[in-house]
């Protein structure tokens, strides 16, 4: 992906009001040519309302989309050289599967034995046999099949941009890994731009190149999986990675901070020095914490009670008790397995800490 | 909805057009039961307005009478209907039994059939039973149309019957008799009250079968239909428009006890 | 609770042994009433189509001679001129209402709850009531007539007693039961399902053809059936609007009932009537689950 060459695709400034309520806020990115680009963020962030708008659905009340570099804001849908597999796939009930992939050739015209030889060839992309499949009721089809069938008939339309809003949500978590994987595989094939819209974070990590990490409206962030995962912008960002401790905390001066655990503030070290009275979070991930053997020392520790533990495969999941009402996460490798009775002594070192905003 | 602006306008002006000419008749019986004049003609000026015929009209023994046969043979018609509805609406939605889907399609039945040909079948019919023709056979021919549409009405309630209410009963000791009462009418009573209304009105406002079923009496409806074939008479729109008047206004007391309805059901069943 | 249930009385019990039977009698006041008031009128009807010409009597040796004159005279004309008009109302009204019914499922909000009770109010008032407006809008001197004369100065004849003022009052009167079915039917059409046509591709006139026509012919099919059914024997419409001007077979029917005195020619014609219409209705029933148009939860 050459990362040098003109975005597919620009949102500059769009906003987007229904009434009093703003879905989207002046939300500002580009798409590279080629590229898979997701956008996450929980339900109500504005993920769908941005994505109608970029494939024609609806309009934005100000800002601009640019496709290729022409302004699009008013092109209808059919126009525009963009398809979207919709969640509930909107696959025509009264055709076959083979009709619905055929659909949009059908549309422009073509011949009726092109448009059937280039059904067969995407139902065979897509792993559906097209001797048993092309004459079949899409009703008929199960709920993956269905996704194939759907995705098949996108790429009839032969999209510049092809755009998802959570097809695999409602499929079993083995499918969807399974079509997770193929949607990959398909994309790096075809080298068509994937426009991706999901509320799984961990969905997006798994098959992006970038994402864009959306929050009532707002871009929170964007950036590779990668990055995003390293050194997440904010709290929100860092929670919506999963299982994270953050810990309230307001720094007294220099490198030293008050944590509040909700009882007696505890004091701690941090890894950057700030203004004396400054409000921030401290991220600390579970994996970088650990048991402290006497003997041992680490940029902070505490007293822990252990809670609870949860065996996650080839790790182990604590849960320690700092006072009560105020726990923390821990994940060791099973190696690991602390010899720690219900009292221990847990610490992190400074380095695998990160100051964030809220 | 991809719709542009000029869509919907365009749509809405579509609709606005329908409904001013679907109202146009209405507007002309107003202007007629309006006119001082024997015979009508328009425009006419505003002295010659008058309130005359509608006086004539709420006063006339002859109005009384035909009225009194039309609510005589609704408010026969609506109790039939509405009774029967009730247990066929359960038939219908609520139990499970053989013949139920056929019992499903038969129920449409007499919704898509002529009514002058059943009126004039149940004629014959009656005169074969030696029944002289008069308001109560009328009701009867009613009730015939009226009930597939009572237990519609009904069934589409009875669907959303929650079976577990009645099994809990039981359970508790009820007999069917009993659950009948305190639990199926209660929780029916809405679509029960609509049905009713529905009835009354469908009852009220027909002609093809108490054309041929009323025999010595007569409905409202026919008494304006000789009016209007026999030549102009004033008082008939006046008539007429008593009538849409009554009528609009029992729709409306329905939207209301839809909506009431719907609210009431909302509120017990959150209380639950 | 106590151990043991408490015991059921006997005829709960019978009740309870065979299945189905709360659900048979249930349907019994139903059925007994079609029983009586339409199985044995239309029986009675088909009987008397069978007796001897202008007789009254149920009870005489059985003859064809009425279907003999049916077929010898020209009671087809009035026949064809009633499935005529009734075929021209079907297609008048499916042109005019469904715009109307996609606008009322797709586009309008709270204003298709008020287009709905504004049509249906109609259903409630006697159609001769309703078609007595037209007379009155379009007699000599009439509010159209009249307006037409005053303002700009055209001289008007009765515009009434012709055909397609009697045309006017059929899809005026029967406008309603086209409009509400076809209403269900566009329902059936999913939102995303339109959404993804134009998606890829398609023009709005394609996504009518491909999509919106097809999966709502459900509601096409029963709304005109409806519309044709009730057309075909309306009996007010002509009279009313067309004076003599065209004879519809319902009415033709109540002539020999009335005038001409010949219940049993009456009744053959009836029959061949209810026939007919029989077969439309069975034929276009047969081929759709009215159940499944209704969104109700299929019967076990």
């Amino acid at each position: 992906m050459d990362e040098s060459a003109a975005p597919i695709l620009e949102v500059a400034n769009v906003t987007k009001r229904f009434g009093k309520f703003t879905a989207v806020n002046d939300v500002s990115f580009a798409i590279a040519d080629g590229e898979f680009f997701t956008l996450v963020g929980p339900s109500g962030s504005g993920k769908t309302t941005l994505l109608r708008m970029l494939v024609g659905m609806e309009k934005p009340t100000t800002g601009e989309l640019r496709l290729r570099g022409k302004i699009v804001n008013d092109l209808a849908p059919n126009k525009r050289p963009t398809c979207m597999v919709f969640q509930s796939l909107a696959l025509f009930p009264h055709m076959s599967v083979g009709k619905n992939v055929e659909f949009p050739l059908a549309i422009r015209g073509e011949r009726e034995g092109d448009r059937r030889t280039r059904a067969w060839e995407l139902l065979k992309l897509l792993h559906l046999d097209p001797n048993r499949y092309y004459d079949k009721n899409v009703t008929q089809c199960s709920g993956g099949e269905r996704q194939r069938v759907a995705l098949a008939r996108a790429l009839a339309y032969d999209p510049d941009i092809l755009f998802f809003d959570e097809p695999l949500s409602a499929l079993d978590a083995r499918l969807r890994k399974t079509l997770q994987k193929e949607l990959k595989d398909i994309q790096r094939s075809t080298k068509k731009t994937f426009c991706y819209v999901t509320h799984s974070l961990e969905e997006a990590m798994v098959m992006s190149d970038r994402v864009a990490i959306l929050r009532s409206g707002v871009i929170e962030q964007i950036g590779q999986p990668d990055e995003i995962y390293a050194s997440p912008k904010n709290a929100f960002v860092a929670e919506f990675m999963g299982e994270v401790n953050l810990l309230d905390i307001t720094v007294t001066g220099g490198t030293s901070a008050e944590w509040d655990t909700g009882r007696k503030p505890l004091v701690i070290n941090l890894p950057a020095s700030l203004d004396a009275g400054t409000k921030r979070k401290l991220l600390i991930r579970p994996e970088s914490l650990r048991f402290i053997a006497p003997g041992e020392s680490a940029g902070n520790t505490v007293p822990v009670r252990i809670l609870n533990q949860f065996s996650l495969g080839s790790r182990i999941q604590y849960h320690v008790e700092v006072v009560p009402g105020c726990t923390l996460t821990v994940e060791r490798l099973r190696e690991e397995r602390s010899t720690a009775t219900a009292e221990a002594l847990l610490g992190w070192d400074l380095a695998d800490s990160q100051i964030l905003e809220s | 909805m991809i719709v542009t602006r000029t869509q919907k306008a365009g749509f809405s002006l579509y609709a606005g057009l329908v409904l001013l000419v679907f109202y146009f008749p209405v507007f002309c019986i107003i202007v007629a039961s309006l006119s001082k004049k024997r015979f009508f003609s328009f425009p006419y000026a505003s002295e010659d307005m008058t309130f005359k015929w509608y006086a004539d009209a709420l006063n006339s023994p002859q109005v009384h009478d035909f009225v009194g046969v039309s609510l005589r043979i609704a408010s026969v018609t609506a109790l039939a209907s509405v009774t029967i509805g009730f247990f066929s609406a359960l038939a219908y939605a609520r139990y499970r039994w053989r013949g139920r889907q056929t019992f499903q399609r038969l129920v449409l039945l007499p919704l898509f059939f002529p009514q002058s040909v059943l009126g004039l079948a149940l004629l014959m019919w009656f005169n074969f039973l030696d029944v002289t023709t008069a308001w109560w056979t009328a009701a009867i021919a009613h009730t015939v149309w009226i009930a597939p549409i009572t237990t519609l009405i009904i069934s589409i309630q009875a669907y959303g019957l929650d079976e577990s209410l009645e099994e809990a009963a039981r359970d508790m000791g009820a007999t069917r008799w009993q659950i009948l009462r305190k639990i199926t009418i209660p929780l029916l009573l809405p679509g029960m009250i609509s049905a009713t209304c529905f009835a009354v009105l469908l009852s009220w406002g027909n002609f093809a079968l108490s054309l041929f079923t009323t025999g010595a009496d007569s409905a409202l409806p026919e008494w304006l239909y000789a009016r209007m074939t026999s030549g102009y008479q004033p008082m008939v729109p006046a008539v007429g428009v008593i009538n849409v008047g009554v009528a609009i206004l029992l729709v409306i007391i329905l939207f209301a006890i839809v909506r009431w309805s719907t609210r009431k059901s909302r509120t017990s069943a959150l209380s639950h | 609770m106590s151990d043991a249930l408490p015991v059921p009385p006997p005829k709960a019990r019978l009740l309870e042994r065979i299945p189905g039977l709360i659900g048979a009698l249930s349907a019994s006041p139903f059925a007994l009433l079609m029983m009586f008031g339409f199985v044995a009128p239309l029986l009675c009807v088909v009987w008397f189509g069978f007796m001897p010409s202008k007789t009254f009597s149920l009870v005489q040796t059985p003859t064809l001679e009425n279907y003999e004159t049916i077929f010898n005279q020209t009671y087809f004309k009035s026949a064809l001129w009633s499935l005529g008009l009734a075929a021209v109302t079907v297609v008048i009204l499916l042109v005019i209402c469904f715009p109307l019914a996609f606008a009322m499922a797709k586009i309008f909000r709270g204003a298709a709850s008020f287009i709905t009770y504004a049509i249906a109010t109609s259903l409630f008032v006697s159609e001769n009531i309703r078609l007595f407006g037209w007379v009155i809008g379009f007699m000599k001197k009439g509010v159209v007539g009249g307006t037409l004369e005053a303002w700009f100065g055209l001289q008007v004849d009765s515009l009434l007693y012709n055909i397609p003022v009697i045309i006017l009052g059929m899809v005026y009167v029967y406008l309603p039961f086209m409009l509400f079915p076809l209403v269900l039917g566009v329902k059936m059409v999913p939102d995303q399902v339109r959404e993804a046509a134009f998606d890829l591709g398609a023009s709005r006139w394609q996504v009518f053809k491909k999509i919106d026509l097809p999966l709502s012919m459900p509601g096409v099919m029963i709304g005109s059936l409806l519309v044709f059914v009730l057309s075909v024997g309306a009996i007010s419409e002509a009279k009313i609007l067309g004076g003599q001007k065209v004879v519809t077979i319902a009415s033709d029917i109540e002539s020999e009932f009335t005038y001409a005195q010949n219940w049993p020619l009456g009744s053959a014609l009836s029959t061949m009537f209810i026939a007919l219409t029989t077969v439309v209705v069975f034929f276009a029933l047969s081929r759709f689950d009215l159940e499944k148009l209704l969104g109700k939860k299929p019967a076990e």
